[in-house]
């Protein structure tokens, strides 16, 4: 069960205060990794909602960003729309694409639902990749960022759009943590860990897991419209499965169902990814590794790994053994 | 134009020809999982390491058919580390934790391919003994095409073979149809997994040094076939080689005809008929269990 | 109240429930005997719908429910216990029963308040873990607990969905005569209202318990009546004798 500890609250407020501060004091180039980071960390978050939480493992969860980027593009570009209203088209489109999926796939499990979730993820980049409409493999160039002029904001500003992104994760945290403390959210940990006695209690599973999926793409989906309005330009790029694996890799290497750790992940591997650029462009050979052994080690992830010394260090304070069995993590 | 009876013939032996193809793929990945029950997603980087080590191997020797005998048996070996080093101990690990760390092996296999061979597109002569053109029913088509085709119905053709009639076989289609059954008749399953996997390997190498001549060979080879292959083992149904083959006919003939029939729904309509088939029949066209 | 009529199903060509008809009242407590194999567990699969009969009807206060999903008929207020412990792994007891509660109690799909801190859920949870005696382990993890505390958390599952008829498999397979004391004392204290079908081994328990007693053969009824007459029933014994011998109750 999720539960918003004093440990997790510290490490969200500790990540934002980071966040911040790098953002008064680095350069456009760091203004940029921070703000891919703050649009993955979102996805990241909205992955490990359904495949920390709720069991559902899933490989288009970049199809799902890409199609929120692909929806806001469209509304602001193709539509005319403001910047708001591509945004909310965003979120809904990532929504009922996922929750469309979620229908469909709810009734597979283990690696079917893996294949399915690839499929469909595949299916929407095919689209767009041969799609006139939408620039085909060229992608849409030409997108506009919201306007929060009236609000004092220029997004157009690097520090700005850096912030703004921030602001957003931090939402989609508390947003996320919300739901997974609420009934919705208790329910659906309930189905990860038996789901057909949950059914056999009257639940309807299959309108359940749907719309956990459906929100988790609505998040995604929101995602894409803030890298859309980064890169003011989509590719059908954003869609494709590797994007997908990516995603899943951040929520691993943070700690899946740790949901801070998808935070963490998102950032560690952007910054890893940039480092390790600086002296090889061999990124994916140190990622893959470093995802291998990671699994390979039975691994709880970054923070999966803090939560669980933290508990250990708690357990050996002369308290009743009781805390021993309710651990803090999933 | 699409009237002309020279056109389907040439179209259909196209279909063939990537249908064959992603049978050599598809019937190691879907028979390695209805063992092992375990999806290798690396499986596409073995196929493009065959092509690599079958242009090396070809440049050395000077001839093609270096390639076709040393990729099968370099990419088997790879498989042996592989095996041992990762598989065996990820066998009961779960279906994601086996995703993750083959898509790792992708990532890693991706840096090696650019680090031993580089970033830039290779190319590998055809066979002398297949070069050129041969001509029947009124068309013209390329031989080596013919000979894909032709090693792909040899392969499907031992195969059958293999699991009808030897004890191998029989073990095989054992484990896959109930593995602890297998395991309890005294059969040393373990080492069956272990040639089953090899093989897999192999012909997937196989199947990259028999496309190096007629696809361009890059880093993203592996990558780019293995959505099709998964495809293919999926609909067939995971463990079946019946699926393997019914499959690998499926998306040939659908990817190839919709490409130059509907360029604009071919790409989305292989999907498509994926996930018809995941909803109709979440276990696939021929499951290898009943 | 929950009535069965001319239930069959067959797997190929075994029948594992025969024409099985059963009428339970409200506030009934049914026992429903048999040897191994003798199709108890399938009927019970049956009457919640996770196995679908090939043909006959299944009633609740009157209602065709034949066609209803496992879920739905929950909803109607029928909860059933397994043979086999089938609880939330590496959840809390707390969590394991507030899952239920919530769900019966419509909190499961809320949006903002915590259901497992709800006051009616929680006092749900109180009120069945003090019936099945798991009041001092709320907050262990299923995964630690004794095996008889979770047989007891079983039960207490389907107890904490509020239902109007319950089901149970073997409540008291593997938990020793102690446990079939503290079984006893449970039954006992339940709602009157509450209907009971009982799925037992042991005969004794079950001459204790019952208002009737149903006896199932090779998925057919062979007894259906007070659970007097059913001591005194020579058929019975001889099943249960018969059992033991080389023909063997069948499948499982």
């Amino acid at each position: 069960m999720f539960h918003q500890t004093p440990l997790k609250t510290g490490a969200v407020l500790l990540l934002a205060t980071a966040a911040v501060v790098y953002a008064f004091t680095t350069g456009f180039f760091g203004l940029e990794l921070l703000t891919e980071v703050a649009i993955l960390a979102i996805v990241a978050i909205a992955l490990d909602l359904v495949a920390g939480y709720g069991g559902m493992v899933s490989l288009c969860h970049g199809a799902l960003y890409g199609v929120g980027a692909y929806a806001f593009a469209s509304a602001t570009v193709l539509l005319g729309w403001g910047g708001g209203a591509g945004m909310a088209m965003a979120v809904a489109g990532g929504g009922a694409f996922a929750w469309l999926i979620g229908a469909v796939s709810a009734r597979t499990h283990g690696i079917f639902f893996i294949m399915a979730t690839l499929a469909f993820g595949q299916m929407a980049y095919a689209y767009f990749f041969d799609s006139p409409l939408f620039g085909g493999s060229d992608g849409m160039p030409g997108i506009a960022r919201l306007d929060l002029s009236g609000a004092g904001l220029d997004l157009n500003d690097s520090r700005g759009y850096a912030l703004f992104c921030t602001v957003l994760a931090l939402l989609a945290y508390a947003l996320a943590a919300t739901l997974l403390r609420s009934g919705f959210g208790r329910t659906l940990v309930g189905i990860r860990a038996n789901e057909p006695r949950m059914r056999a209690l009257g639940l309807p599973v299959w309108r359940h897991k749907a719309a956990a999926f459906g929100t988790s793409g609505a998040l995604a989906g929101l995602a894409g419209a803030l890298a859309a309005q980064h890169t003011m330009y989509v590719s059908p790029g954003l869609l494709h499965w590797t994007v997908s694996g990516e995603l899943l890799i951040m929520v691993i290497l943070g700690g899946l169902g740790t949901l801070v750790g998808a935070v963490l992940g998102a950032g560690v591997l952007v910054f890893v990814k940039h480092e390790v650029a600086r002296f090889t462009d061999h990124w994916h050979m140190v990622v893959g590794l470093v995802l291998i052994a990671t699994v390979l080690s039975g691994g709880r992830g970054i923070f999966g790994q803090i939560e669980f010394l933290w508990g250990r260090r708690g357990a050996r304070r002369p308290e009743p053994a009781a805390t021993e069995g309710s651990p803090d993590h999933a | 134009m699409t009237a002309d009876a020279s056109f389907w013939i040439v179209q259909t032996l196209n279909a063939l020809q990537l249908s064959m193809l992603l049978f050599l793929l598809s019937v190691g990945l879907t028979v390695i999982f209805g063992l092992l029950h375990f999806v290798n997603l690396a499986h596409g980087s073995l196929y493009a390491l065959g092509a690599f080590v079958g242009v090396s191997a070809s440049a050395f020797a000077g001839s093609y058919w270096a390639a076709f005998a040393v990729a099968p048996v370099a990419v088997a070996l790879v498989g042996i580390v592989l095996y041992v080093a990762l598989i065996r101990r990820m066998r009961n690990a779960g279906p994601m934790n086996q995703v993750l760390v083959t898509f790792g092996l992708i990532f890693v296999f991706l840096d090696l391919f650019r680090l031993g061979w580089g970033d830039i597109p290779l190319g590998m002569a055809e066979p002398d003994l297949f070069s050129g053109r041969t001509e029947f029913l009124g068309i013209v088509y390329p031989t080596y095409r013919l000979f894909i085709i032709g090693l792909g119905l040899v392969v499907l053709a031992a195969l059958s073979l293999l699991l009808s009639r030897t004890q191998l076989g029989a073990i095989v289609r054992a484990g896959v149809d109930n593995g602890d059954m297998a395991a309890c008749l005294g059969i040393n399953v373990e080492r069956v997994f272990f040639v089953v996997f090899c093989l897999g390997c192999a012909l997937a190498g196989l199947a990259g040094a028999v496309a190096a001549p007629v696809l361009s060979v890059t880093t993203d080879m592996g990558t780019a076939i293995l959505i099709p292959t998964l495809v293919v083992v999926v609909i067939g149904g995971l463990g079946s080689l019946r699926g393997a083959i019914a499959g690998s006919l499926l998306i040939g003939f659908v990817q190839t005809f919709g490409a130059v029939l509907a360029p604009q729904a071919a790409a989305v309509a292989v999907y498509a008929l994926l996930a018809v088939v995941l909803i109709l029949r979440p276990a696939g066209l021929f499951p290898a269990r009943g | 109240m929950l009535e069965v009529r001319d239930l069959s199903k067959s797997f190929g060509a075994l029948a594992v429930t025969q024409r099985v008809s059963l009428r339970v009242a409200p506030g009934e407590r049914r026992v429903l005997l048999g040897p191994n194999g003798a199709g108890k567990t399938t009927l019970f699969n049956l009457l919640v719908g996770e196995l679908a009969p090939d043909s006959g009807l299944i009633l609740v206060d009157g209602r065709d429910v034949t066609a209803l999903s496992v879920d739905a008929r929950a909803r109607l207020g029928l909860a059933r216990s397994y043979q086999k412990n089938n609880l939330f792994a590496g959840l809390t007891v707390h969590e394991n029963l507030a899952l239920s509660a919530a769900c019966a109690q419509g909190k499961a799909t809320a949006l903002l308040a915590d259901s497992h801190r709800d006051r009616g859920v929680v006092a749900t949870v109180e009120e069945v873990a003090e019936r099945v005696g798991l009041s001092e382990l709320l907050d262990a993890s299923v995964d630690t607990i004794p095996y008889g505390a979770r047989r007891r958390l079983e039960v207490g599952l389907a107890l904490a969905s509020k239902p109007r008829i319950l089901l149970m498999d073997e409540p008291t397979s593997g938990i020793g005569p102690g446990g079939i004391n503290a079984f006893h004392a449970f039954l006992h204290g339940l709602p009157a209202e509450l209907t009971i079908l009982i799925v037992e081994h042991d005969m004794d328990l079950a001459f204790g318990i019952a208002d009737r007693v149903t006896v199932l053969n090779h998925g057919e009824v062979v007894f259906d009546g007070p659970p007097q007459e059913a001591r005194d029933s020579a058929l019975i014994r001889e099943i249960y004798l018969g059992s033991w011998g080389a023909e063997g109750g069948g499948h499982a």
